[in-house]
């Protein structure tokens, strides 16, 4: 059932009210930790292992005394980069060969788009093992492995966009007019792709938190001390049963996340 | 005709949709009576509710749409307050629709057999076989040939004409008590739309359905309607038995569309004034013409003379692509062997239905489709002109939802092709877009609009002044007024002939319309599978047609209007 609410006038979903409201929250938490942390998120200590949530500690510490609730600030604003690098990446490279292979088709498409196929058809997650055992783990070979591995999912969106519309009279328009390939193709074809492209953007969003998650998770990704999302959960589930808030937080923080951009992009279309 | 019991009555409704806390009414208080056995037209302007008021009836009206007021009784039973599965059920087995765009209405990964066999399916109860048989004899009853092999196709492999008799059979094969038909013949070529029109008559008499026929065409009403009702605004203005709503109209709106009815050189008609006198004046040159033969104005002797596009031998080619990597492309011809001329300044008009090649002729010629052999050559006298723009042969295009960019204000698609083809800069460029946009009769105000914000004809006239920013000495119209309203049409064909007045233009007028083509047209071309039939002065062939097919199109088209003529 859709709900709508009324704002100023203007009707929206209230699903894409809800997504803002806890999307900006998840920001604001990570904004305010590039800036400011109640304790350095890197300092152990040891008289405090484990510690439950106290007020000194909101959210508890970790097995090695350090406070949680900075860890998660920081950490998720390194998943945050990550995953919009990952992205910017993936968006970049996907929308140009989608907007190549769509727009003139021919084999240049049939060959693109087989090895798309070819790269679809492996789950992105074990590729990404491969990328990482191949270059190693670290922060950058992570963006770079899963960047790669987004550019399909984008090419193949953008792709169908561009067959239908370069179909339409207003791109015959532009060739009568004398517009080159390359104009029209990102000037005149690109805009009328943004009613996909924004939601494949936020949807991807959420797939590469996930990523970076799994892949620190093994180990792969973010090493330490530097926090991560993924990072701290892959540490606290040897604590699960004894100190359940370590997992608590870093988890709660994902599902914040993901679910703030789903209610987002899941509400937009339909306005 | 007055002893048949009522089917449908629709009393006070008035509909409306809520935008921004306020209610803006689109139906407003109607009331009317279908009866048994009746055809009744509706006959508006977009955006006059006619099809919202069909919607209600069958109870599909969109979510964002409010039932005001009013009742709607079929059979006894109100249909605004019956319960959602009862109505499940009258739909399709008792009320049925036919939808205009009959490519868009079928599911194109289903076949045509699946479609209909489930409209059946849903409402009756047969063996396997039986439902089988019964499709194919309900496609066989709508005039499809080899109904068998209909019945394995998809959508897509079928003609709009055959899509539309299927999805007559679809709605028929209940035998529903009332069919609503909205605009079933808007998309469809004029021998192909009096066929149509034939086949809702048959089955109106064979079965004793009801029909509601909506169009904004008064011709298709007044070909096989027994009353009209005339919508405008929400309103009905008027209504009455066909013939005498349409001999003695009352209302002032009604008389205004009869007269926006294109009736070229009827002795009769009562079209506005100015194109009459358009085509008494054009009449009057070219007999003038004739006349003054031997003492030549030698300027206009020149201009009139000056092939502006010559087309020798074209042949044009439409290729597919293989399916697969290494499929072979397989070519197909669409136009054959064509030879003709245009002079500077004159309209040559071509008509032909769809499929005839009109499109893939126009796109050769501006240079879209690569595919030709022959030679098109395009004499602009380019050098002659102070502002030297490359002037190539601009087009306006039918859809102008589909020709303007929807997501660019109207101000950039208008700069745009100055940006590309000429040295400009910004503040010349704003001042040639701001004094084009007026001369196709906007404001400035709207260069800040988006085409979605614009009207069907507004969205027209900013598809022409686009294409005539660049100074072109041709233009090719490919069926620019077909989308819109017949007043709509009027004042277009209007402006398209003041613009050409004024900048010397000579255009290519496409049309399917011949009507529309008598209106505009010096010279008359008719395309037939891609090959030219005939071509002659525009009144030398609609009064003396010599080709087979040129005679069967005027017969269509004059079958339509036919009581158009006797007013």
């Amino acid at each position: 059932m859709k709900k709508m609410v009324k704002i100023k006038g203007k009707t929206y979903h209230l699903n894409y009210i809800l997504g803002l409201v806890i999307t900006s929250l998840v920001l604001l938490i990570v904004i305010i930790g590039f800036f400011y942390t109640p304790y350095d998120p890197n300092t152990m200590n040891a008289a405090l292992k484990n510690s439950p949530p106290s007020l000194m500690h909101p959210l508890g510490t970790d097995n090695f005394g350090r406070d949680i609730l900075s860890r998660v600030m920081v950490g998720a604003g390194t998943t945050y980069v990550i995953a919009v690098s990952i992205v910017l990446i993936g968006a970049f490279f996907g929308t140009v060969v989608g907007a190549l292979t769509g727009y003139f088709g021919g084999w240049l498409d049939e060959v693109i788009m087989r090895f798309n196929d070819v790269l679809t058809a492996i789950p992105s997650i074990l590729l990404a093992l491969v990328f990482v055992s191949i270059f190693g783990p670290g922060t950058y070979n992570i963006i770079f492995a899963l960047g790669i591995l987004f550019v399909p999912s984008y090419a193949r969106v953008i792709r169908s966009e561009f067959i239908v519309l370069r179909e339409r009279d207003f791109v015959n328009n532009a060739k009568l007019m004398g517009a080159g390939s390359l104009r029209i193709m990102f000037i005149h074809i690109l805009p009328n792709t943004r009613n996909v492209l924004i939601p494949a953007l936020l949807i991807g969003f959420n797939n590469a938190v996930l990523a970076e998650a799994g892949l620190s998770y093994l180990g792969l990704g973010v090493q330490p001390p530097q926090a991560s999302l993924g990072r701290m959960l892959s540490e606290a589930q040897s604590y699960l049963l004894d100190s359940p808030w370590y997992a608590l937080a870093p988890g709660l923080m994902i599902i914040l996340t993901v679910l703030g951009f789903s209610l987002i992009s899941g509400g937009m279309g339909n306005d | 005709m007055t002893n048949y019991e009522t089917l449908l009555s629709v009393e006070n409704l008035s509909v409306g949709v809520s935008d921004k806390r306020k209610i803006n009414t689109v139906i407003d208080n109607i009331s009317f009576e279908v009866k048994k056995g009746e055809i009744i037209g509706i006959v508006g302007e977009s955006g006059s509710g006619k099809t919202m008021t069909a919607l209600s009836v069958i109870g599909l009206l969109p979510p964002s749409v409010k039932i005001l007021s009013g009742k709607v009784n079929f059979h006894g039973k109100n249909l605004l307050t019956i319960e959602d599965k009862e109505f499940r059920r009258l739909r399709g087995s008792e009320i049925s629709m036919v939808f205009q765009d009959s490519m868009t209405s079928f599911n194109p990964l289903l076949t045509i057999g699946a479609q209909v066999e489930e409209m059946l399916r849903l409402h009756s109860k047969y063996e396997k076989e039986e439902y089988k048989a019964l499709t194919i004899e309900a496609l066989a009853e709508v005039g499809l040939s080899k109904p068998q092999e209909i019945y394995q196709k998809y959508p897509h492999q079928l003609s709009g004409g055959m899509r539309q008799r299927a999805m007559i059979a679809m709605a028929m094969i209940t035998r529903p008590k009332l069919v609503i038909a909205d605009e079933p013949t808007t998309a469809l070529d004029v021998t192909t739309q009096s066929k149509i029109l034939g086949l809702l008559k048959k089955m109106n008499e064979k079965h004793g359905t009801s029909i509601i026929l909506i169009s904004h065409d008064l011709r298709v009403i007044q070909s096989i309607c027994d009353r009209a009702i005339v919508m405008k605004d929400g309103k009905i203005v008027e209504a009455g038995p066909t013939q005498e709503l349409f001999s003695d109209p009352e209302n002032e709106y009604t008389k205004k569309l009869l007269a926006a009815i294109p009736v070229p050189f009827s002795k009769n008609s009562i079209m506005s004034n100015d194109i009459q006198n358009e085509i008494f004046i054009r009449n009057l040159e070219r007999s003038g013409n004739t006349l003054k033969k031997d003492i030549p104005d030698p300027a206009e002797q020149k201009n009139r003379q000056d092939d502006i596009l010559m087309i020798k031998n074209l042949n044009v080619f439409y290729s597919e692509n293989g399916k697969r990597l290494l499929g072979k492309r397989s070519r197909k011809q669409v136009i054959h062997n064509m030879t003709f001329s245009v002079k500077q300044g004159e309209t040559l008009g071509i008509v032909g239905e769809s499929g005839s090649g009109k499109s893939t002729l126009a796109k050769a010629i501006v240079g879209l489709n690569k595919e030709i052999e022959g030679i098109i050559n395009i004499n602009d006298g380019a050098t002659e002109g102070l502002v030297s723009f490359l002037s190539k042969p601009q087009m306006v295009f039918q859809d102008p939802y589909g020709s303007l960019n929807p997501t660019k204000k109207i101000g950039w698609i208008l700069e745009e092709p100055l940006k590309l083809q000429t040295k400009l800069k910004k503040k010349e460029r704003l001042a040639k877009v701001n004094e084009i946009i007026r001369e196709v009769g906007l404001s400035t105000e709207h260069l800040k609009r988006y085409p979605s914000q614009l009207s069907g004809g507004q969205r027209q006239r900013v598809a022409i002044a686009a294409s005539l920013i660049v100074n072109p000495k041709l233009v090719i119209l490919d069926e620019p007024v077909s989308s819109l309203d017949v007043t709509i049409q009027a004042q277009i064909l209007r402006l398209l002939k003041d613009l050409q007045k004024k900048y010397n233009l000579t255009y290519v007028f496409i049309s399917h319309d011949l009507n529309v083509i008598f209106q505009i047209c010096d010279r008359v071309c008719v395309i037939y599978q891609g090959e030219i039939v005939e071509m002659k002065e525009a009144k030398e062939l609609f009064f003396r047609p010599d080709h087979e097919y040129t005679k069967e199109l005027l017969k269509s088209a004059m079958l339509i209007s036919k009581n158009c003529c006797h007013i």
